[in-house]
């Protein structure tokens, strides 16, 4: 067995012995708060890679093109006014006047 | 002697182009086609089918394609990339001949006019454009026919390997890369083209009308619906589908679009309501405008490069059925449009 073995052996026997049992109380308290403020760091620390990533789901896409689609539908369904519409009204009563004098 | 027959081929081949560009040029300067004379159509389409071509196609691939059709030989994967860019070529020409007639069609109604017989001719002419799109997608097709069977040919026989080792000057396949400088130049090329010609139509026009061109243009229902429609339908679809599913989306959403028109004006007719009937021709001639711009700016572009890159071998069998399919239901729900505007409704009764 070299060294280096023997040194690793050294260091697993000694874990073993101390977590055989529950760690203290005021130990375990210490470590879970130093856990939540890791925690915390890391929230805080990704919170624009989170939004840069949830603005990039598929799923907010499609949401939006569906939201689109409806909302192009019921526009056209309400008969909104568009420039386009209002000058084809303008002609299309034209051409009932042009056609007027005939009848 | 090989070298003394390749450049007797491309004589020919010259020759055959110089005496068809006489030949136009000849029937062009007779004035017996005058009243099918759009200028503003013509350039429009020109431009817009080497802007089309750019936004593609790389600079050296066009160039392949092109002495390709002169006569020069290549690897039969090679000429099969150069049949694919003159298909291409013929569908832009194809779409774009659509998308500018609805262009030119909605300017016509949307400008200020002498009344209903002078909006009635400039409809009329709008439909030129469209002519121009599919002669300029026959002359096309020639090369692409001419290459695929020469591939194919190679491909049959066995060669391509003998082929590709004396080939000259075929591109080699790069890597995908969705920017490329010729992509760029080619969508900066088909804006200008797009401004260009809604300038030189409005210009020739009295500007006393209540509204700018842009607002008449823009229709917002049918640009939702084009739009909300072909992202939903390519999001739906998944990755697996690639540029086809684009293609899809805004072929079917157009479509879409179309019917509900043609249907609303029908029902307008029936309750004897004009704004009804105006509103669905708007939404009729914008929604196939938009669809074709997306199918021509984005879908397609996007099928040609992972055609090009050999993400594929071809353009799906569905995608290739609305290229042609759309332009013409768009030039037949236009022709439906002129019909609507123009025809004048009676009172009950009457």
């Amino acid at each position: 067995m070299t060294d280096e073995n023997k040194t690793g052996f050294d260091v697993d026997d000694l874990l073993r012995r101390a977590l055989a049992d529950d760690l203290p109380a005021d130990v375990a308290g210490g470590m879970r708060r130093r856990i939540e403020r890791f925690r915390a760091g890391a929230t805080e620390k990704s919170a624009p890679a989170a939004a840069r990533a949830w603005l990039f789901r598929r799923s907010v896409w499609a949401a939006l093109a569906v939201l689109m689609l409806i909302a192009g539908f019921l526009l056209q369904g309400a008969r909104s006014r568009s420039p386009l519409a209002d000058r084809i009204s303008e002609l299309k009563a034209a051409a009932v006047n042009f056609e007027a004098p005939r009848s | 002697m090989a070298e003394t027959e390749k450049t007797s081929t491309r004589g020919r081949a010259a020759m055959r182009w110089l005496l068809a560009a006489i030949l136009i040029s000849a029937v062009a300067a007779s004035g017996a086609f005058s009243g099918l004379m759009n200028k503003a159509g013509l350039l429009y389409l020109v431009l817009g089918s080497v802007a089309a071509a750019l936004m593609g196609f790389r600079g050296p691939e066009i160039a392949t394609a092109f002495r390709q059709a002169a006569g020069q030989a290549g690897s039969a994967e090679s000429l099969g990339r150069s049949a694919h860019f003159w298909e291409a070529a013929a569908r832009n020409a194809w779409i774009l001949g659509a998308l500018g007639s609805a262009l030119n069609f909605t300017i016509a109604l949307g400008t200020p006019s002498g009344g209903i017989a002078d909006a009635g001719v400039r409809m009329i002419q709008s439909f030129l454009v469209t002519l121009y799109g599919l002669v300029l997608a026959v002359v096309c097709l020639v090369p692409a026919v001419k290459l695929s069977g020469k591939a194919e040919k190679m491909r049959l026989q066995g060669d391509a390997r003998l082929a590709a080792e004396t080939e000259t000057g075929g591109p080699a396949r790069a890597s995908f890369r969705a920017v490329t400088p010729d992509r760029i130049a080619g969508y900066v090329l088909f804006a200008v083209v797009l401004v260009l010609t809604v300038f030189l139509l409005v210009a020739g026009l009295p500007q006393t009308g209540p509204v700018p061109i842009a607002k008449v243009l823009l229709h917002w229902p049918a640009i939702l619906v084009v739009i909300g429609g072909a992202i939903a339908l390519a999001l739906f679809m998944g990755d697996g589908a690639g540029a086809r599913a684009w293609t899809l989306g805004f072929a079917m959403t157009g479509f879409v679009g179309l019917l509900t028109g043609l249907i609303q004006a029908l029902l307008g007719f029936a309750h004897r309501n004009i704004g009804e009937i105006a509103s669905a021709c708007a939404f009729i001639i914008s929604a196939s405008a938009f669809s074709l711009l997306g199918l021509v700016a984005a879908a397609a572009p996007l099928e040609d490069r992972e055609v090009m890159d050999g993400l594929r071998d071809k353009p799906g069998a569905l995608s290739r059925l609305f290229w042609v399919v759309f332009p013409l239901l768009t030039f037949i729900f236009l022709v439906l449009t002129f019909i609507m505007v123009v025809l004048p409704m009676t009172k009950p009764g009457g």
